[in-house]
């Protein structure tokens, strides 16, 4: 390959410097989620090392969890059905990809996913304020409460960057018409977000309610 | 790989030339982004700096009133000009912050993998320059938010760069409910511009690449920045977790490292050291890189085994994340895990071993100049030397035992950040200027300032070690207090006399700098005739850095091939006709 | 080639070894070591630092021999060579094996240290606090009143229970008083942040956790002597003060001295030590040992 045959790929923007192009603005987007990964890489493994020396866990000789002291549950059906909701917003953000590559807008199932992502949110709102009524906060509830807010604060301020990147997704494609068959880098990196904060909260509900 | 994506462009400067505000302070070209983190991290160097030397004058002539500034010292830090042992806290812990997060990292990998891995790369900038400028203000503001700690109630943080728990999660335990916060919040800003900026770089690194610049014909300088980005984006957010965590219990009443609510003080050290211990080797990486062209520009010779070279830091950055146990050794930690973590840290050993043999390799019948740049390289890897050595003794359980937490350790980390780090910094600063400024250097400053360093360098830590072993511990504001130091004073004082030295070395620099940009800039494309990409553009380049995408026919080390009138063949340029090259 | 490496090795092990038996000084003014744990380990020390030395010596001055040789002379051109892969191997074996080598026999001698105390120890409760030390006796029963590592704290300096017999007759002192020749088995408590037992000459260093008992420590010091128990973790502003007297006696002294404390102890009061004082319930005994 030679200096003379390399194209012309994208018109030097205002910026004076091009955009990125498409391969590397996916491969920005996933070394990111690698960080974030480990992000909550730290923040689960801390709480699993925590209840393992609280003897929390099940397969653990004389186990209790909450641990003694703490009357306050976790209401993991009212939060299974939230993960529903939250997962199918993978699948509808899903869908809007595919209308988008079909030529479509996919404005549909973008306002089905900010709905749906919507609806989760407001479950955890819920739950935080049910729970603080019940008497289990920041500070009180030992490590239990400790690590349950921490954790589902931390997932859930990217389940609400999600949202606002959805939102904004949703308000370039109805100025702009801006996504198309060809072209639509930004649709597809919010879409790994997205699917990315649903995969962490599977893990989260997993270790928090279910086990 | 996807190498086809650097873009030609028809003219380097085809639109206006920018006013102040868009030029210096809001840029998108990496060469000045990497300007800008060098003159800040210049600053914060001066102010790490002095806080070290106040933590010397203290140890030298303990609860003496400091001469000249001691008056200013705000009353947490010091009365009567002298100083206290909470303030003594406050200086060693702010000392290292500063050093670690706002000089070290951005010297090394804001301001020298900015400027170069474009260049180096044959690109015409990062993959995101808004999201690099956006990096660099966030490394100031939590600057800022780090700096606020002296101001407030309580103070700047006492607990060291380590900010062990629960003495850190707890204000009724260290006094600085405030200022323990803020550095929290610094650091996790600091981590969100440091996991930016390697995100940039990775993906720079991975699609940018010019036509012909395959992984393994990169600088080694391009390798050792990328095993960086790749370690800081898998160990910062780790340390972002913990900080988050510090806050909530410091603020919110959590339990995360408290007893009383069922936390785990040992957890703030596994999740610390977990990101502690590849930010070392984030911090020695790129200085390896950049040791390594100089060495290899100054002997007129290829690297000695380029390949081995970059599975060495490949190794490094891999074994990296399984050592941290050996930060905790004594901490209480589970024996028989300690004993695995031993295994590990004597294995990390090997591939540092390797390099170091490979940079002697270099200079072996080589035609060696001692430009500036060169001592500093040379006395890179001398000082490292000692450094991974004192380093075989903690790695050892039992004799951690005896030498954990004493000077020794400090003599170590020094030897390898000031003596490894800052040394190689110092070299690139010598040998990239031209580049960066157009200007040369003065090289009677440079060699003064270098034979300087040396000498005050070796004078401040070298005692550090026999302090260490005679039983001084780190973090102790008064050491003849305990009866078994008292003897050991004059050796305190010597380092003292060292680091006040290195004080004033250190500004036969900042003269040379500012006495060189003072002058025309005259100075040439290639002033050290060497091949990488960047030597083949103006000194500095134009915007957007290559008129034309260059093409890249071998590697970067040929130097002094055979058959050749000339001793060295840029990486752009095709070997003549008739001249071989080894394939590596 | 092999017996020279062997000889070298075997000397400086040897030499190591009569460096550290008898406390004798070393090249790096570290304090003489006074126990057995302290032999072994400086064993292990001398060696590292010989073979650090040694490579030390080794790479700087071929470093500054090749500097010297091969500076810039006219007329004379660099040597084109990559590298040499049969090189590699060997500088990356030969270091692999020496590195390995000392992990083993390091985590053999850690193993060995670590596996417990003799079962006739003197045991002594270490409590430490911001910024001092506290330590505690089983006085005349000889029995160490037992540790609820959740109930310390400044309430309850060693997380003592109220019923707790062999507790009551427990007495503490603010300095460490120990038996030359006997073993000492110490239970490491701190009562708010991480502080450290640390004991140059004694070769010894353990962090103290709040929230833990630490029991591993334990010594055997060979002579009479006078040492400082210091804090080796940063734990507050009072840090750099956190010492504590360690009075090693002859095993006569030590015993009037043990049963000097214990009595006083039963005459003081009748509970266990660090908890708020309550009603004398029993007269004191007199029973001494």
């Amino acid at each position: 390959m030679n200096a003379a045959s390399i194209p012309h790929t994208h018109p030097i923007e205002e910026a004076g410097h091009g955009r990125a192009t498409p391969e590397a603005s996916r491969f920005g987007m996933i070394i990111f989620l690698a960080s974030e990964a480990m992000l909550f890489a730290g923040l689960l493994g801390g709480y699993f090392i925590l209840r393992w020396a609280a003897n929390g866990f099940p397969w653990q000789p004389g186990h209790a969890w909450p641990p003694d002291g703490v009357e306050v549950h976790l209401p993991w059906r009212q939060t299974l059905a939230a993960t529903v909701f939250l997962v199918g917003s993978s699948f509808t953000y899903h869908a809007a990809e595919v209308a988008v590559r079909k030529g479509r807008s996919g404005l549909f199932w973008l306002v089905v996913t900010l709905a749906l992502g919507s609806v989760f949110i407001g479950f955890q709102v819920y739950e935080w304020i049910h729970l603080h009524h019940e008497g289990l906060w920041f500070h009180t509830g030992g490590i239990y409460g400790s690590s349950f807010f921490v954790i589902t604060g931390f997932h859930g301020m990217h389940v609400a960057v999600g949202l606002a990147l959805i939102a904004w997704v949703i308000l370039r494609q109805v100025f702009t018409r801006c996504y198309t068959p060809a072209r639509h880098v930004s649709l597809n990196n919010v879409g790994l977000y997205w699917h990315f904060v649903d995969v962490v909260w599977i893990f989260v509900f997993t270790l928090l309610y279910l086990v | 790989m996807n190498t086809l994506t650097a873009r030609e462009i028809p003219h380097v400067d085809d639109h206006a030339e920018p006013g102040f505000v868009r030029k210096y302070l809001w840029t998108y070209d990496h060469k000045m982004i990497g300007l800008q983190y060098f003159w800040t991290a210049l600053a914060f160097l001066f102010l790490g700096g002095g806080l070290a030397l106040l933590v010397r004058y203290q140890l030298g002539w303990p609860n003496t009133s400091v001469p000249l500034i001691g008056w200013l010292l705000p009353s947490s830090v010091a009365s009567e000009g002298a100083i206290v042992p909470g303030g003594y806290n406050m200086l060693v812990t702010m000392h290292a912050t500063v050093m670690v997060f706002f000089v070290v990292m951005p010297l090394l990998i804001g301001a020298f993998g900015n400027f170069l891995i474009p260049l180096q790369i044959g690109a015409r900038d990062m993959a995101f320059p808004l999201l690099n400028e956006l990096s660099y203000w966030l490394y100031v503001l939590s600057g800022c938010v780090l700096l606020a700690a002296f101001f407030v109630p309580g103070g700047a943080p006492g607990t060291g760069w380590t900010a062990y728990a629960p003495l850190s999660a707890d204000g009724a335990y260290n006094g600085t409910r405030i200022g323990q916060s803020l550095w929290g919040v610094a650091i996790f800003i600091n981590g969100l511009s440091s996991i930016a900026g390697a995100v940039n770089y990775i993906t720079t690194v991975v699609n940018l690449r010019c036509p012909g610049m395959t992984m393994f014909r990169m600088p080694l300088t391009i390798w050792a920045l990328f095993i960086t980005a790749v370690l800081l984006v898998l160990a910062v957010p780790v340390l972002s977790a913990a900080a988050a965590m510090l806050f909530c219990d410091l603020n919110f009443g959590t339990s995360f490292f408290k007893p009383s609510g069922g936390g785990q003080p040992l957890l703030w050290q596994h999740l610390f050291w977990f990101f502690g211990h590849p930010e070392v080797y984030i911090m020695i990486l790129p200085a390896m890189g950049l040791a390594s062209e100089i060495i290899s520009v100054f002997s007129r010779k290829p690297i000695f085994g380029y390949r081995a070279m970059v599975w060495a830091m490949v190794a490094i950055g891999f074994l990296g994340f399984v050592v941290w146990g050996h930060h905790m050794f004594v901490s209480g930690m589970n024996i028989a895990l300690s004993a695995g973590f031993s295994v590990s840290t004597m294995l990390i050993a090997v591939p540092s071993a390797i390099k170091t043999f490979n940079w002697m390799g270099t200079v072996w019948r080589g035609s060696i100049e001692f430009t500036t740049a060169m001592c500093f390289a040379l006395g890179f890897v001398s000082m490292f030397v000692i450094g991974g050595l004192s380093g075989i003794f903690m790695a050892s359980t039992p004799v951690d035992l005896f030498v954990h937490h004493t000077y020794f350790i400090v003599a170590h980390i020094h030897y390898v950040l000031f003596g490894g780090s800052l040394f190689a910094v110092f070299g690139a600063i010598y040998f990239w200027f031209p580049k960066m400024f157009g200007r040369m250097l003065s090289e009677t400053l440079g060699k003064l300032h270098f034979v300087v360093t040396f000498i005050c360098f070796n004078l401040a830590f070298f005692p550090m070690h026999n302090l260490g072993l005679g039983g001084m511990m780190r973090r102790i504001a008064d050491p003849p207090v305990y009866e078994h130091l008292k003897q050991l004073q004059p050796l305190n004082q010597i380092s003292s006399v060292g680091a006040i030295g290195l004080g004033f070395a250190t500004f036969l620099l900042v003269w040379n700098m500012v006495a060189a940009l003072r002058r025309r800039p005259d100075a040439p494309a290639n002033p050290w005739h060497a091949n990488t990409l960047e030597w083949t553009v103006p000194s500095p380049p134009g915007h957007g850095n290559f008129p034309v995408t260059p093409t890249v026919y071998h590697g970067p080390y040929e130097y002094s091939v055979p058959g050749m009138d000339q001793d060295y063949l840029p990486q752009n340029q095709p070997a003549p006709e008739g001249v071989r090259l080894a394939a590596h | 080639m092999r017996t020279p490496v062997i000889a070298f090795v075997a000397a400086l092990v040897c030499g190591s070894i009569a460096r550290a038996s008898g406390g004798l000084p070393n090249p790096y003014w570290a304090p003489g070591s006074v126990t057995a744990t302290g032999a072994k380990i400086d064993v292990l020390l001398n060696t590292i630092f010989w073979l650090t030395f040694a490579v030390f010596v080794a790479t700087q001055s071929v470093f500054v021999y090749y500097l010297v040789k091969y500076r810039r002379r006219a007329g004379v051109r660099a040597l084109y060579s990559h590298g040499n892969n049969r090189l590699e191997i060997v500088w990356t074996a030969i270091p692999a094996v020496i590195f390995l080598l000392l992990a083993v026999v390091g985590n053999r001698m850690w193993l060995d240290i670590t596996s417990g105390a003799p079962e006739d120890a003197l045991k002594v409760n270490i409590s430490s606090y911001q910024f001092g030390w506290d330590m505690r006796y089983a006085g005349a029963d000889g029995k160490l009143g037992a540790i609820e590592v959740g109930k310390v704290g400044l309430e309850n300096k060693f997380g003592l229970s109220p019923d707790d017999p062999a507790a009551a007759d427990d007495f503490t002192t603010m300095e460490l008083v120990i038996p030359a020749g006997r073993p000492v088995h110490v239970y490491l408590n701190s009562r708010d942040v991480i502080h450290s037992f640390y004991v140059p000459a004694f070769r010894l260093y353990q962090d103290a956790v709040p929230g833990r008992t630490i029991t591993w420590v334990w010594f055997e010091v060979d002579r009479p002597g006078k040492f400082e128990l210091a804090c080796s973790q940063l734990c507050g502003t009072g840090h750099y003060n956190m010492k504590a007297p360690i009075r090693v006696l002859p095993p006569a002294e030590f015993d009037a001295w043990y049963a000097e404390k214990s009595r006083a102890a039963l005459r003081a009061r009748g509970g266990p030590p660090g908890l708020a004082p309550r009603v004398a319930s029993s007269v004191p005994s007199d029973n001494a040992p």
